[in-house]
């Protein structure tokens, strides 16, 4: 069956123009950027394997409705209105981490410029590039759920083949109209914008995308009943909420929707052809018009001046190395949207958390505090180490090398500092806040206390056998196998945090386990930390580079046939 | 000192560098060169510390540079061939990372470090991206970051790649000027012209090893020739270059 499928698409794919064929596959691999993959990465594995993420959750998802169905009635209207959002967060997700890829950078207007490729043959094999990473991403998420969904909710073979027909378009227009709306934004920035103001502006239109697409999803409030549809107070929230529009589209299609709420389904019809026109339009005139702009123009500016004064953050090399992180991340798009990835979770959480602040009075601190909290620093941490395996620039290394003067531990306490920084606190911070909306404060407090001393034991944890400089070491993704290690981590810290929870609630309401917990809890965090510095006497700094296997020559030779021809 | 004792590194079993031997001493400017692919950078790699010898010893004032590397590398100064950088910083915080890694006070730095730009012609650029840096402005913000922390013992490789003509011009008299207060200088260049008239001595490779070692005068009177150029052709070059362009213009027509 797969080799049927695979010479079905080889032969449609032959049809299409070689150089189309070959931008395409270019463009496909560059999702995942190639300079921060190890020499031995296999990309093609690597994105199936995130595909292997969405499939595990499509499965859950379907397996659980099969199991579990909601009751007929307003329960199946607030599943579609979730379900719909969880599409769109996904997508959304996606098209934020996939920002500028489908506009022209630099790279591709200095290689391609000079070749006999139009620009609309970029822009085509980009867009078709984009297309099939979220088409995949949509079929890995849909197919089972959707399947599931049909059967649940279908009734009869026809209403079946109907509802998943109706759902799988609507799935598809809520996701054009997302990534449509992401280009479109950038589209137009890119026209209207000067260029070296658009490249600092997209930066902070990427992250508030970010933030736009969470809050979406996990602000967003759910109307149940045919009642509250139609209710006036909600009528400002259907006009503007896009999963409503999409929720309404399914029902039109499927013929579920009652008559006084079909102006939202047309709503979504409008949004969409504007959506899809404007990004369209706007993306065909930045391929003819800020292409030439895109070469004379570096694609990095990180400010017309700097601070006089930077903050020293213990020693020079801890500040250099520091420093290095910072800049790193904000100014790197692989490492940005990488991280994005893991704090998007941890946003998720604190959104969730934010949202029962607003709406609903304090509450007993209990596992809805320590949990999340928790959940919410291991990502935090976690999601840091790993974006410092991916590398900035493993050529420019050589540097870090030659200054390398001082011994390993010293860079290990720097790499320490960075993740205490960049990782810890600013959890604490958030959790801080969070914290003032449980009773009592005093032990809502506490809780924030043993999570500083968890955040440092999983920072020395992080530190385990790290013997590099955050962002020098190329990672191997096509080499792990991320789905088994991603559920795996995801079941066991949800499990950990559960129990861990209930431990926690009861020690923090008698000060002397408090007491006990803490200082268990200092205990491991102090071991783990003379661990590190015992086993960094002794390490040595590890840095992969692409090193020259075999002696390079021009092969300059004189030809045999010419050498026959001198002899005489 | 400089010295290097039958120093061999080979690639995959192929020899790149075949038991060479030279001294680069105090005051002196040594040029280094060779065909493509004849060793040198990897000779220089090694003289860094960047990769490992596959056999022999270099000594540093005597002393094996492994016996301590980091005192080594505090009093070195290094110019790599390709101008690799941290593209994401700007020019200033490239150097003040570089500062700050080498342990030098921060305020004297800051104060080093402005002093180059503004030599260089770079201290207008300094807040830009070294990923809009053309090659040229590369090059000088590597020649800074090797000279900032006064070395004993400068190695440049290939340090004119890329430089306008009056920056070159600087970088020669520079190299001179370094070699003049008692610095131990090596360079690789393929400019065998700013060779000839800079270096007290060279040292020429061909396939990995040494088939040259002298003064330059030495080197013109025994090989009687007028040139360093005539010299270089004589001992490293293999082909008839006439007729390989011709081959090459023939190639392309065909």
């Amino acid at each position: 069956m797969r080799e049927l499928i695979g010479r079905w698409l080889h032969t449609r794919a032959q049809r299409l123009p070689l150089d189309f064929r070959v931008l395409h596959r270019q463009f496909l691999l560059r999702v995942v950027d190639l300079e921060a993959l190890s020499i031995e990465a296999d990309i093609p594995s690597y994105l199936g394997q995130f595909a292997g993420v969405l499939i595990m959750i499509s499965l859950m998802h379907g397996f659980g409705l099969m199991v579990f169905p909601p009751p007929p009635g307003p329960e199946t209207w607030v599943y579609e209105q979730a379900r719909i959002a969880d599409i769109q967060l996904v997508i959304g997700l996606c098209a934020v981490l996939m920002w500028d890829s489908t506009f022209p950078d630099k790279r591709d207007a200095m290689v391609l410029g000079p070749l006999p490729v139009l620009p609309r043959t970029i822009l085509l094999a980009k867009l078709a590039a984009s297309s099939s990473v979220l088409g995949i991403a949509l079929i890995a998420l849909n197919f089972a759920s959707g399947a599931a969904m049909s059967i649940v909710f279908g009734g009869g073979s026809n209403g079946m083949i109907r509802f998943f027909l109706g759902w799988s378009f609507t799935l598809l227009a809520a996701s054009a109209f997302l990534y449509g709306a992401v280009l479109a934004i950038q589209g137009l920035g890119a026209l209207l914008l000067p260029r070296k103001l658009f490249l600092r502006a997209s930066a902070i239109l990427q992250l508030a995308a970010f933030g736009g697409v969470l809050a979406g999803r996990f602000l967003h409030p759910w109307l149940a009943t045919f009642s509250e549809l139609t209710n006036p107070a909600h009528r400002t929230l259907l006009a503007w909420s896009p999963t409503f529009w999409f929720f309404a589209l399914f029902n039109h299609i499927n013929g579920t929707l009652p008559r006084e709420l079909q102006w939202i389904a047309n709503r979504a019809w409008i949004a969409l052809a504007i959506v899809l026109t404007a990004s369209l339009s706007s993306l065909a005139l930045c391929y003819l018009r800020t292409m030439k702009n895109t070469v004379e123009q570096p694609d990095l500016e990180p400010g017309a001046s700097s601070l006089a004064w930077l903050p020293r953050l213990g020693s020079s090399l801890q500040s250099a190395i520091t420093l290095f992180c910072f800049r790193s991340i904000m100014r790197s798009r692989q490492h940005r949207v990488a991280l994005a990835f893991y704090w998007s979770i941890v946003f998720a959480i604190a959104l969730s958390m934010a949202r029962k602040m607003i709406t609903e009075p304090p509450h007993r601190v209990s596992n809805g505090l320590i949990m999340p909290t928790i959940l919410m620093m291991g990502f935090a941490v976690v999601g840091l180490r790993g974006v410092f395996s991916l590398p900035i620039s493993l050529k420019a290394n050589w540097m870090l090398r030659i200054t390398q003067l001082r011994p390993t531990s010293d860079y290990t306490a720097a790499t320490r500092r960075s993740l205490q920084l960049f990782g810890v606190l600013p959890i604490l911070i958030v959790a801080a806040v969070l914290a003032y909306h449980f009773r009592p404060l005093s032990h809502a407090y506490r809780h924030v206390a043993f999570l500083a001393v968890f955040g440092c034991i999983l920072v020395e944890l992080s530190l385990i056998h790290f013997d590099k400089v955050p962002f020098t070491c190329s990672f191997m993704p096509g080499k792990t196998n991320i789905q088994v290690i991603f559920w795996g981590a995801a079941f066991v810290c949800i499990i950990l945090a559960l129990l861990f929870g209930a431990y926690e609630s009861q020690a923090l309401a008698q000060p002397r386990q408090y007491a006990i917990l803490l200082a268990w809890s200092l205990a491991a965090a102090v071991g783990l930390w003379i661990f590190n510095r015992i086993h960094a006497r002794t390490a040595v700094l590890y840095y992969e580079e692409v090193l020259p296997e075999v002696i390079i020559k021009l092969g300059l030779t004189v030809l045999p046939a010419a050498q026959a021809q001198q002899k005489p | 000192m400089l010295e290097l004792r039958r120093v061999s590194k080979h690639f995959s079993g192929i020899p790149a560098v075949d038991d060479v031997s030279f001294c680069a001493r105090p005051g002196q400017v040594t040029g280094y060169l060779g065909p493509n692919g004849s060793g040198k950078s990897t000779t220089i790699k090694m003289i860094t510390g960047l990769i490992e010898m596959t056999a022999g010893q270099i000594l540093f004032n005597g002393n094996l540079i492994d016996d301590d590397i980091v005192s080594y590398k505090r009093r070195m100064g290094y110019v790599p061939e390709e101008p690799h950088l941290y593209n994401h910083l700007s020019g200033a915080e490239y150097l003040t990372m570089v500062a700050d890694l080498r342990g030098l006070p921060a305020r004297p730095a800051s104060e080093r470090i402005d002093g180059m730009l503004r030599l260089l012609s770079l201290y207008d650029d300094r807040h830009a991206g070294i990923a809009g840096y053309s090659k040229g402005m590369r090059q000088k913000i590597l020649i800074a970051a090797a000279l900032m922390h006064n070395p004993d013992l400068v190695l440049l490789d290939e340090p004119f790649s890329g430089l306008d003509v009056g920056s070159a011009l600087v970088l020669r008299s520079l190299i001179s000027e370094l070699a003049a207060r008692g610095k131990v200088v090596l360079f690789s260049s393929h400019e065998l012209d700013t060779v000839e008239r800079i270096s007290d001595r060279v040292v020429i490779l061909h396939r990995g090893k040494v088939v040259a070692d002298d003064s330059i005068e030495r080197l013109r009177s025994l090989m009687e020739l007028p040139t360093l150029e005539a010299i270089f052709s004589q001992l490293a070059v293999e082909h008839d270059t006439d007729s390989m362009a011709r081959q090459l213009a023939d190639l392309i027509r065909a």
